[in-house]
């Protein structure tokens, strides 16, 4: 089952992410912030990355764009949690390298939605 | 961040729960405008969010329910009848319980869903054909991704699934830009699509589907029954046709998005910070003073040069941290709207609101204060104030009575006022009350003024009102004291058979205020700036003379002057050279006598204990740059003093 | 420390007023300052007619003799004003009380603490919440709830002020 790397300063919002996903069998790991971020995924190994973009140490615009120069950074789908209404930020990111968002507030459904939507099928 | 996300839900759900009351009512006077349902819809559907979010499941689950209907209304399935907008108002309670995580039975959930089903059912929009059979249309979907579309994670192969999920695919591979073996990078994508999908869902449907590519791609939907556009040939695709088809989608991602930025972008800041904020520059004030003093005293050009500039630095960031804690009252009104459809139901009278001022702006902590206050006098207005439609309609009066707030500012002060026009204040009546109760004697002789105002004295209405909204007595005494708490004063106006009108005048809160720095006797005393309108001398044998009525003449007019030396009974002997400092509250003037002006000083006005409030000569202290104590002169007080005892000599002389 | 124990003793401050030795609680003493006369408030009871400047605050400045009837005295070198932190009609505020002399934070039993006779005290009982016995001194307790409350026993506390 696929393997999902979930970043994030608040904890609350890890917590949420991993119950909706586990539910559907995906194991879900965390990160604090953008640094550590970029040490997990950088060698590999997840399928999927839920990042939001503000945080400390690393914030997770710079942490998508470090992560697209590696090699097995390339090609992984990143989705970056956003607000609705932030133009600007969702083709910021999209320049960076990310492949697609998440509005905040979800729900667990809407979650689950769009993460089997950008998976490899 | 240590903050707990679940008390900043809370602070979200409350204010989404105020949109959402907010918009209700809106829509009641307006069932057809389209931003207001949007508005209310966008904000159930983030309540519910978030809910599902922090683990409010049943709150989810329940404004699922709300949010689905406003949908519909929405989409235009469904009209916003009153019936639904009550049933959703009616469900707000339900909900805010929820959300604060308190006891909210599902039996009332239940019935609270059954009414929303009904009205929902009964809303439907007549001729409306709900399933009368899938229409079903064909599209032609052309696409193409950027090169690093790949590299940057997106997968065409979900993309082809997610539209095979909407319907019959023929789906075909356009080979024609991949550019040749030596020159091609495999990471990059040169593939493009043409798909004819059959599907009863509509273009945003498809949309949707490349919602997260749809800015960088190249994407043609063209419905197969419409008129034939030019159908170029399968492979270069007319770059004119599509960019033109890509552009008219950006505009309105474009305008949508300036729309939500439209007013500026605002940052929520924990009121308790603004506090401290407002506290440090209060200290630097006094620092900045200091300062000054020691420039002053001390030789150096340059230093002094250098205390000037922060004394200009400190005056903007103080006015500016005036500025930030200034909140509109509009806010404030606006909660009142539900109150008054509230009471009109309870009392069975018909109410009309309305508002004027709304922009009009206080510090954040005023407003707050004045909330109890306002809905009190709100409701006495709309129980004792206003007639019943009958009665109304008897005395010739319009059958709806009305309740008007409006804020203003004036001077130095806003003035909040509440006007009803009902049946005006009974003098006599409030005059047996008065006497039932000790409050005067039955020879006391009152003016009008001094009758009304003691509707505000403690102890005149034995019978507490027990309000729905604090479950405690809130009595008329209550709201003067908070009112004058704030420094403020309650004026009350009323004709028999026209109205009443109740003013709450609030003096702006300026924590930190421009004042004269005065020397009466050894202590040093502040005077309000804005209250002094200009400085004489009082020469020795003025002062000598005046025993009797102490008036000094300016420029024609006679201005009584109180010396303040024997008002503090400082037991020293005058200066040789007094001043007269001349202050005014609206129309009144008194001179306050001292031994000697020392100069503007910028002053951070912090309030007595309450061992203190009640010496109405001053109205706060301040701390001077050398750290001693200076009292702020309260100067409405001090004017009326001057002109009571002026009166009094007069009447006696 | 268990709820049985703490009901047996109570930690105060000791200290002298005209002569006589007082007690407060000792969790109320936010800090102890040295005397100073303070700024007048024209118009104020005499229980707390002046106010400090205590931490860029400005806090009341009450005086216990006025309350109890005695003497007020010069300040002198062992003069010390105890700044208490004390909840007013709900709010918790600093006040400051000038003393004579500060002595020491010790502890009185339970057992120790005697209810003031209602006659033939040298001052107001109502103002008195105990007395207590050590070494053949007594110390007394002020009830500081309801010396506040009536302002040290002024009545119709506030003196307005009349211009001449």
């Amino acid at each position: 089952m696929a393997s999902i790397l979930a970043v994030d300063d608040s904890a609350s919002i890890r917590q949420a992410i991993k119950i909706a996903l586990a539910g559907e069998g995906y194991s879900v790991a965390e990160a604090g912030d953008g640094a550590e971020g970029l040490a997990k995924a950088g060698g590999g190994g997840f399928d999927l990355i839920i990042t939001d973009l503000n945080m400390p140490v690393m914030d997770g615009l710079t942490m998508i764009r470090q992560l697209r120069t590696k090699p097995a950074g390339t090609g992984v789908p990143i989705l970056f949690l956003t607000t609705e209404s932030d133009a600007d930020i969702k083709a910021q990111a999209k320049a960076a390298g990310a492949t697609g968002w998440l509005t905040k507030p979800f729900d667990p459904q809407q979650l689950v939605r769009i993460v089997k939507k950008v998976l490899a099928a | 961040m240590s903050s707990d996300p679940v008390a900043i839900f809370r602070q979200e759900a409350q204010d989404l729960l105020e949109q959402i009351e907010q918009g209700l009512l809106d829509l009641a006077g307006r069932p057809d405008d389209r931003d207001t349902v949007d508005a209310v819809f966008r904000a159930l559907h983030t309540l519910k969010g978030s809910g599902a979010m922090f683990g409010f499941d049943a709150l989810a689950a329940f404004t699922h329910h709300c949010e689905s209907a406003f949908d519909r209304v929405r989409k235009g399935e469904v009209a916003a009848t009153p019936d639904l907008v009550s049933a959703v108002l009616a469900a707000q309670d339900h909900m805010r319980a929820l959300a604060e995580g308190r006891e909210a039975p599902g039996a009332e959930g239940e019935a609270l869903l059954a009414r929303l089903r009904r009205a929902v059912d009964a809303a439907g929009a007549p001729g409306e054909a709900a399933d009368a059979g899938p229409a079903l249309t064909t599209w032609r979907i052309r696409f193409s991704l950027p090169a690093d579309a790949l590299a940057n994670g997106t997968r065409p192969l979900p993309l082809l699934d997610e539209l095979r999920d909407l319907g019959a695919c023929q789906v075909t591979a356009v080979t024609d830009t991949i550019p040749s073996l030596d020159v091609l990078v495999p990471t990059e994508c040169h593939l493009a699509w043409e798909v004819v999908l059959t599907t009863e869902h509509g273009r945003s449907a498809i949309e949707d589907v490349f919602i997260f590519v749809i800015d960088d791609m190249v994407l043609d939907i063209e419905a197969l029954d419409a008129p034939a556009q030019d159908v170029e040939a399968a492979g270069g695709e007319s770059a004119a046709i599509v960019s033109e088809a890509v552009e008219t989608r950006a505009e309105p991602d474009g305008g949508d998005a300036k729309a939500a930025r439209g007013g500026g972008e605002t940052v929520r800041v924990p009121a308790e910070r603004l506090d401290q904020l407002m506290d440090r520059v209060g200290e630097l004030v006094i620092a900045q003073s200091r300062l000054k003093q020691l420039a002053a005293a001390g030789t150096e050009p340059l230093l002094r040069a250098v205390s000037e500039e922060i004394e200009r630095l400190a005056a903007e960031l103080r006015d500016t941290m005036m500025v930030v804690r200034m909140v509109p009252v509009g806010q404030l009104f606006g909660r009142f709207r539900r109150l008054i459809h509230d009471l009109a139901r309870d009392t069975g009278k018909a109410i009309a609101l309305t508002l004027e001022g709304e922009a009009t702006e206080l510090d954040k902590t005023v407003i707050e204060r004045l909330a109890d206050p306002l809905v009190h006098l709100i409701r006495n207005a709309a129980d004792h104030g206003l007639e019943t439609p009958e009665q109304r309609a008897a005395a010739g009066k319009p059958a709806a009575g009305t309740i008007a707030l409006a804020a203003r500012q004036s001077g130095a002060e806003v003035i909040i006022t509440i006007t009803d026009d009902g049946r005006g204040i009974d003098r006599a009546r409030v005059r047996a009350k008065a006497e039932e109760n000790g409050l005067i004697t039955p020879d006391a002789v009152l003016n009008d003024q001094e009758l009304l105002q003691l509707i505000f004295q403690p102890g005149f209405s034995t019978a507490q009102q027990v309000t729905s909204l604090s479950g405690r007595g809130v009595g008329m005494d209550v709201v003067k004291r908070t009112i004058e708490g704030l420094r403020g004063a309650i004026e009350v106006t009323s004709h028999i058979g026209e109205g009443s009108q109740i003013a709450l005048r609030i003096p702006l809160t300026l924590a930190i205020i421009d004042g004269l720095l005065v020397r009466v006797g050894a202590a040093r005393y502040v005077i309000p700036l804005a209250a002094v309108e200009e400085c004489v001398e009082l020469s020795l044998e003025q002062d000598l003379r005046s025993t009797g009525r102490s008036v000094i003449t300016l420029r024609d007019r006679l201005v009584p002057f109180i010396r303040l030396r024997d008002l503090f009974a400082t037991g020293t002997a005058p200066d040789p050279h007094q001043k007269v400092v001349i202050v005014a509250t609206g129309q009144d003037r008194v001179g306050l006598v001292v031994d000697q002006i020392l100069g503007d000083h910028q002053t951070v006005i912090k309030s007595l204990s309450r061992f203190h409030a009640d010496v109405g000569t001053f109205s706060g202290a301040t701390i001077l740059g050398d750290g001693g104590v200076a009292l702020i002169l309260d100067v409405p007080h001090l004017v009326a003093a001057g002109q009571r005892h002026d009166a009094q000599l007069r009447a006696a002389g | 420390m268990s709820i049985a124990e703490a009901a047996d003793t109570l930690q105060v401050l000791t200290f002298d007023l005209d002569g006589e030795t007082f007690a407060l609680d000792a969790g109320v003493v936010r800090e102890v300052l040295d005397a100073t006369a303070g700024t007048q408030v024209p118009g104020a009871p005499a229980f707390v007619d002046a106010v400090i400047n205590f931490r860029g605050r400005i806090i009341p400045l009450a005086d216990l003799r006025v309350a109890f009837g005695l003497d007020r005295r010069a300040d002198n070198i062992d003069s010390r004003v105890v700044v208490i932190e004390y909840d007013l009609d709900g709010d918790a505020t600093l006040i400051g009380l000038r003393t004579d002399k500060v002595h020491e934070v010790t502890e009185i039993a339970a057992g120790d603490l005697e209810a003031a006779p209602r006659v033939g005290m040298r001052w107001r009982s109502d103002f008195i919440r105990g007395l207590a016995r050590r070494e053949g001194d007594l110390i007394v307790l002020p009830d500081l709830d309801q010396i506040f409350l009536t302002r040290g026993g002024a009545v119709g506390a506030v003196v307005p002020l009349a211009p001449s």
